[in-house]
């Protein structure tokens, strides 16, 4: 019987959950959204999350039903992530578990994705894609560690999507994955774009830079000149979100068969924030379909950043026996997911 | 080891009550945990009087001084905030000054 709070603040999305033996009490979570063409920044990410930090606290053992002597330990996202909002949901997880006398544990962010697909899914050992805003990985487990396969080798897919909306100034309510792909609905004209797979990696900003041109012809004044190809200018919008996603997405299904095929697996979990476009989920399922596999994947609720997932990965970390001394309750901006020892698995 | 500060450093010194010795030490552990960055020639000691938590902090520039002092207030006022709200026993029904604002996400 373990009961966890988890707490995650690593990027633009402030989460509390609660869990006990794998049982959904609470998921709560607050998103700040920023303008069209505007990024999120550290430090007024950092002000969103203080601002909201406790009354998410608050609702999510009202909505559980709980009192904090019912919980038996506080999970907060160790990495990695911008620092600033890490610290908030630490500098919280940290003075909760001392006033509630309860043991802490630090979760690494991509573990709590991996861990919670595997939950919600029931997906037994599949390959792991994980795609979200700032990480692109493809992960196979292996002898207690979560083993990168292939990842980005610059930028992440969805911070190559979240950038391209900001250029065509797409709104950034409720996520600027999601205007991207309604826009490209819309669409079934694919304009070529750089396809840009290295061996199991991936590589995206030479394609952002390369639709950043397309979509605003003559911005770069000292750009090379494309050789003149029938070059094509009368695409819309939704004809490069279209062929934005088709390509990426082909890529990122690319790697995966292969990692699959390595592993001898017939199972795909996807996660992460990018994990809940339905197109990427449809382009998997026929490639896996093709191979006579099964695709695994959830709802915007467990795949965007959680704090069910961090109580969930904590509460199995602490069910096997980890612990972590206050001294250690630090952030990191960097914590790689084959760092961790997954103590929960014994295949 | 923390870089060398100049010979006459710019210093500053706060002090910070609580309402008993027992919050006192829990600001102080919680405070604690988080190092200056490496190249802020900043040096940050804490420590416990009582019920009054005392930071002090040794910099080169008082540019790097402030940068300090403003970011150790955010995690400071966080935590107070945090002691606040639940350093009761039980989860207090409602109070609207936690930053509050309209409705969550439907996560």
């Amino acid at each position: 019987m373990v009961c966890a709070l988890g707490i995650e603040g690593s990027a633009n999305k402030i989460g509390i959950g609660i869990i006990k033996d794998g049982e959904v009490l609470a998921n709560v979570r607050r998103t700040y959204i920023t303008p069209p063409g505007e990024g999120f920044l550290p430090k007024e990410t950092a002000k969103h999350h203080r601002e909201a930090i406790l009354g998410l606290v608050q609702s999510s053992l009202k909505e559980a039903k709980l009192q904090p002597a019912d919980l038996d330990v506080i999970c907060y996202t160790k990495g990695p992530g911008m620092a600033p909002p890490l610290l908030v949901g630490a500098i919280v997880a940290r003075t909760l578990s001392l006033l509630w006398a309860k043991p802490l544990l630090g979760v690494n962010h991509c573990i709590g994705h991996i861990e919670m697909g595997r939950l919600i899914t029931g997906a037994q050992n599949p390959i792991v894609l994980y795609v979200s805003g700032g990480n692109t990985q493809v992960i196979a487990y292996s002898n207690q560690r979560y083993r990168i396969f292939g990842e980005t080798i610059d930028i992440a897919v969805g911070n190559c999507l979240d950038r391209f909306a900001r250029i065509i100034k797409l709104s950034n309510d409720p996520s600027p994955g999601y205007n991207i792909e309604q826009l490209a609905k819309k669409s079934n004209r694919y304009i070529k774009l750089p396809y840009v797979v290295k061996g199991m990696d991936v590589s995206f900003s030479g394609i952002l830079s390369y639709i950043e041109d397309l979509a605003e012809p003559g911005k770069r004044q000292n750009k090379r000149k494309r050789q003149q190809e029938e070059e094509v200018t009368d695409y819309s919008q939704a004809d490069l979100c279209y062929s934005l996603q088709e390509t990426i997405f082909a890529m990122l299904v690319e790697i995966t068969e292969r990692a699959m095929a390595h592993c001898g697996s017939n199972e795909v979990l996807i996660v992460g924030g990018v994990g809940c476009n339905e197109r990427l989920q449809e382009m998997m399922r026929i490639m896996c379909e093709e191979r006579g596999g099964k695709l695994f994947a959830t709802d915007e609720r467990y795949c965007i950043d959680n704090g069910l997932m961090i109580a969930h990965a904590g509460a199995e970390m602490f069910r096997s026996g980890t612990r972590m001394p206050l001294e250690e309750a630090f952030v990191t901006q960097r914590f790689r997911t084959d760092e961790v020892l997954v103590s929960w698995r014994q295949d | 080891m923390m870089p060398k500060i100049a010979n006459k450093p710019n210093e500053s010194t706060i002090r910070v009550p609580f309402e008993t010795p027992h919050l006192a030490e829990i600001a102080y552990k919680v405070l604690s945990v988080d190092q200056e960055p490496r190249r802020n020639f900043v040096q940050k000691t804490l420590s416990l009087d009582n019920d009054v938590l005392v930071v002090h902090f040794e910099a080169d520039q008082v540019k790097n001084l402030r940068t300090a002092i403003t970011s150790f207030f955010e995690s400071l006022l966080l935590c107070q905030d945090t002691i606040k709200h639940f350093g009761g026993s039980g989860v207090p029904e409602s109070s609207g000054d936690a930053g509050t604002q309209s409705s969550t996400d439907s996560a």
